[in-house]
């Protein structure tokens, strides 16, 4: 009898310390603010019973095997505290798709385009012609930027998650002021024609004041470099280009039934970009100077600490040429698509007319 | 060779729809457990004889959910508690509020109404 009673008063010691070892590595999971004590007393007591009647059912108090099963069935402290937790987020899915879109814009269109015609050029001209430990800093500090600037932008976001979580619910917007569905025939928006042509003025006069205005393109170092004869002699074409570019929005506008003409008129001004660049390409590669875009003017031209700084510029503006030169030809694989779409629908369209009136 | 793809391919597809059919299976519940919840609690009872109780009549729910689950119909003012010792032990005594009676029967009436349009649509199929 004694036996018994000291076996139930050992084994009841036995449940009670493990239940209280499970519920420690629970609350540890748990976040301070939860309410612990009271969930955790309410687990605790759920724990005791299902002990007690395991016992009723098996006649025998518990040993530390059978205990453990229904700790084990219960499930890991660490899962259990999860479920019992609240529900917790860095950003909420409120935020979330401003969050996304903010990091591929810092990620992809600015970091990156940084790095490629900034911060590469200026690796290579100091690396004293070691390219491949040039490009190998340039990858790692744009790896750990793409870290550092993903690791603000996400702090900042749940920065605003934790003091504003209903932001994503506040922002206002109109159904009636939602942009009208999409179809296949777009007809040519006047104020785009309008807006296209303000921009292609200001282009154009920023391109001819140029020559007196260097200041535009070189900053302050206008006062230390100027152009090759190479710029000089392309520089004529470019204005050319610019000045068909300006007609493009006039012929939109005047003839808005040409709708082949937005779609045409820029894949030709691609082409037209793109052989004016291979020419310049060609030309570059005839030329057997380091610095084919600036040189030193007469004044600085003998400082040898400026001949860095030309070989920087003339390196931006090389990978600048080369950037344009890959977007131009991306552009004109995406316009040549839209404008054979264009003239498909169009041939379809005619040859259903045409099956329609032969019935 | 065609066997193994064909054992993979199985593999594949049927854990994916078992894991489909356990996600829509766990959605169905969960509406469910709630009404079962505020059902139960017409008596009052304490955490372990609830979840017992909903155990026996077919509708078995873990500690995790349940407790959480009783914070937040509580915090609803669905449920009222009360700490209370018994058998020389503290339990957690939860009831339907007054408020709670009035849910439990408006989503009660929606229950039979969602019950008798699905019926209506498989009879119809």
């Amino acid at each position: 009898m004694s036996k018994t009673s000291s076996r139930d008063s050992s084994s009841s010691g036995n449940s009670a310390e493990l239940i209280d070892r499970y519920l420690q590595a629970v609350r540890f999971w748990l976040p301070k603010s939860h309410r612990q004590d009271d969930l955790m007393a309410e687990l605790g007591e759920d724990l005791r019973c299902q002990i007690e009647d395991k016992e009723t059912e098996l006649g025998h108090p518990l040993d530390k095997a059978e205990m453990a099963a229904i700790l084990k069935r219960c499930g890991s402290p660490m899962m259990v505290a999860g479920r019992i937790g609240p529900q917790r987020h860095l950003i909420g899915p409120a935020l979330f798709p401003i969050y996304e879109f903010t990091v591929k814009m810092v990620l992809l269109w600015i970091l990156v385009p940084v790095f490629v015609i900034i911060v590469g050029p200026v690796n290579l001209a100091n690396s004293g012609g070691d390219w491949a430990s040039a490009v190998l800093n340039t990858f790692g500090d744009l790896w750990s930027g793409l870290f550092i600037a993903a690791g603000i932008i996400t702090l900042v976001f749940a920065m605003i998650e934790r003091t504003n979580t209903h932001l994503g619910a506040e922002i206002k917007w109109d159904p009636l002021k939602l942009p009208p569905v999409r179809t296949g025939e777009r007809k040519p928006s006047p104020l785009k024609a309008v807006c296209q042509f303000g921009f292609n003025v200001f282009g154009l006069a920023w391109l001819l004041l140029l020559p007196k205005y260097p200041v535009l393109i070189l900053g302050p170092a206008a006062a230390l470099l100027r152009a090759t004869p190479l710029l000089h002699t392309f520089y004529l074409p470019f204005v050319l280009l610019s000045v068909v570019a300006l007609l493009r929005p006039g012929i939109i506008l005047a003839r808005p039934q040409w709708t082949w003409f937005p779609l045409l008129s820029p894949l030709l001004q691609s082409a037209l970009v793109l052989i004016l660049l291979n020419y310049m390409i060609e030309a570059l590669a005839k030329t057997p100077s380091a610095y084919p875009f600036v040189v030193l003017q007469d004044a600085v031209r003998d400082s040898p600490k400026y001949f860095k700084l030309a070989g920087i510029v003339n390196l931006s503006i090389l990978v600048s040429i080369a950037c344009v030169w890959f977007a131009v030809c991306i552009s004109a694989i995406v316009q040549t698509r839209v404008f054979l779409r264009h003239v498909r629908k169009r041939t379809s369209a005619a040859s259903g007319i045409a099956s329609v009136g032969v019935r | 060779m065609w066997y193994i793809v064909y054992v993979a391919y199985y593999m594949a597809t049927g854990t994916a729809s078992s894991e489909v059919f356990e996600n829509l299976r766990m959605e169905l519940r969960r509406g469910c457990l709630i009404v079962a919840v505020l059902a139960q609690l017409r008596c009052e009872q304490y955490g372990y004889t609830l979840r017992k109780a909903l155990a026996d009549d077919g509708l078995a729910i873990d500690e995790g959910t349940l407790y959480p689950l009783l914070r937040r119909l509580e915090t609803q003012g669905l449920l009222a508690s009360q700490w209370r010792e018994e058998d020389k032990r503290n339990k957690r005594f939860y009831r339907l509020s007054a408020e709670g009676e009035l849910i439990l029967k408006q989503l009660l009436a929606e229950w039979e109404s969602i019950n008798a349009s699905l019926n209506k649509i498989l009879q119809e199929a």
